[in-house]
């Protein structure tokens, strides 16, 4: 997801082509031609430009209606139904063959990770790593972070694990047990300062209540594409 | 026989109306060649699909009217196979001209031409559907992946600020 002014122009965007399986774009106003993983001008009058990331989420609907029980939903766009929007797209998509393979680092073409990059250190994580009641520790260029897996078990958010100036472990709220009753306990994280934070990343208690964690973009990707377009990356491995 | 001598003497037009049709159809045959799915794009093959693209619309064009050119100097010294050869021609032109100017990607994937939205409240979503979300100052917007994932793309503004949604 980017901003899609640059230069202080608006553009507007279309689908033009593909290159090894991620889509190529071109905008109405000047016919540059974007790749859509990079959100970088390849051709035309704009080669060299770069578009802004806007930082957006991956979350489960039912996660997000509970955070923005006020927002709004993308309707199914007329003429469109159940042969274009395949319930089962992730599947048929794994069984494409892939354009192009790395399998130096000891993940395989379509593994799904997630990609991260700060301070121009990229690092793929397995999705599978991450996903699970524990949080995922890491540090990238000297920068502690942390991926949470939410309330539903599925979305997943990454934060800067610092607070304060200071570094935060952060782990899950074991006191309170499984679920009683039918009823599940509120979702929550706990960290060695005496806060609880949410899975927006906000205190809910604690010295930091009120403020909240720095969140981090990451991109969702094959590993065969993110190292295509990263191509000094590691991997997450612990 | 009259007609051998007129060929010979236009065999350089012949030719000519061979190269043409040749350079019309690559104009539209080569970037859809490189650039089509599942196979490897090459840096250097993409650069060049690229490249065509952008002057196959004008160069199809001149093409086209080299063609015609070519097809009026030499239909009326032509036997029916070489007129029918000319009218080959001219259609496979036509359909290059044509088809440089056509985003069959846009065929395959639909563009939003104008998103509609619904409430959190109305949204006929299961809960474990995955959605993209942003939040820009107050307004929070959610593009089901499920729809993403055909569309691609989606040009949007969230609090006046204008986005492009792709996945």
């Amino acid at each position: 997801m980017w901003k899609r002014t640059t230069q202080g122009r608006e553009l507007h965007f279309y689908l033009a082509g593909i290159n090894n399986q991620n889509f190529l774009m071109r905008d109405r106003e000047t016919g540059s031609w974007w790749q859509q993983v990079t959100g970088r001008a390849i051709a035309g009058k704009l080669a060299g430009s770069a578009l802004e990331l806007m930082p957006n989420d991956e979350l489960t609907f039912a996660l997000w209606k509970s955070e923005a029980p006020h927002g709004l939903v993308l309707a199914p766009v007329a003429g469109h139904g159940d042969k274009d929007y395949d319930k089962k797209w992730e599947e048929e998509t794994a069984k494409y063959p892939v354009p192009l393979t790395f399998p130096e680092q000891g993940l395989k073409d379509r593994d799904v990770i997630l990609g991260v990059e700060m301070s121009g250190q990229a690092r793929a994580f397995p999705l599978e790593k991450l996903r699970g009641p524990i949080p995922v520790e890491d540090k990238i260029a000297g920068v502690p972070v942390v991926f949470v897996t939410g309330p539903d078990g599925e979305s997943v958010r990454l934060f800067r694990s610092q607070w304060n100036g200071m570094d935060i472990d952060l782990y899950r709220d074991a006191q309170r047990g499984p679920q009683s009753a039918g009823k599940s306990p509120e979702w929550q994280l706990l960290d060695s300062l005496g806060n609880t934070w949410n899975f927006a990343g906000c205190a809910t208690s604690g010295p930091a209540t009120g403020q909240c964690l720095e969140k981090i973009n990451y991109l969702k990707d094959y590993w065969f594409d993110w190292k295509n377009y990263n191509p000094r990356t590691t991997v997450y491995s612990h | 026989m009259i007609a051998p001598n007129y060929r010979s003497k236009n065999s350089g037009l012949w030719l000519a109306l061979t190269l043409l049709t040749l350079f019309s159809l690559s104009l539209f045959l080569i970037p859809g060649f490189i650039i089509r799915p599942f196979t490897h794009q090459s840096e250097p093959g993409l650069r060049m699909a690229i490249a065509v693209k952008l002057i196959a619309p004008a160069f199809t064009v001149v093409a086209l009217i080299g063609l015609l050119a070519l097809s009026w100097r030499l239909w009326r010294c032509s036997s029916l196979w070489l007129r029918t050869g000319i009218v080959t021609a001219l259609l496979l032109s036509v359909t290059s001209t044509v088809m440089v100017r056509q985003n069959y990607f846009e065929w395959m994937f639909n563009p939003i031409k104008a998103a509609g939205f619904v409430s959190a409240g109305d949204a006929h979503l299961d809960d474990k559907e995955m959605v993209m979300a942003v939040r820009i100052a107050q307004e929070a917007r959610a593009y089901p992946i499920l729809q993403m994932a055909y569309h691609h793309i989606l040009n949007d503004t969230v609090a006046e600020v204008p986005i492009v949604v792709t996945y």
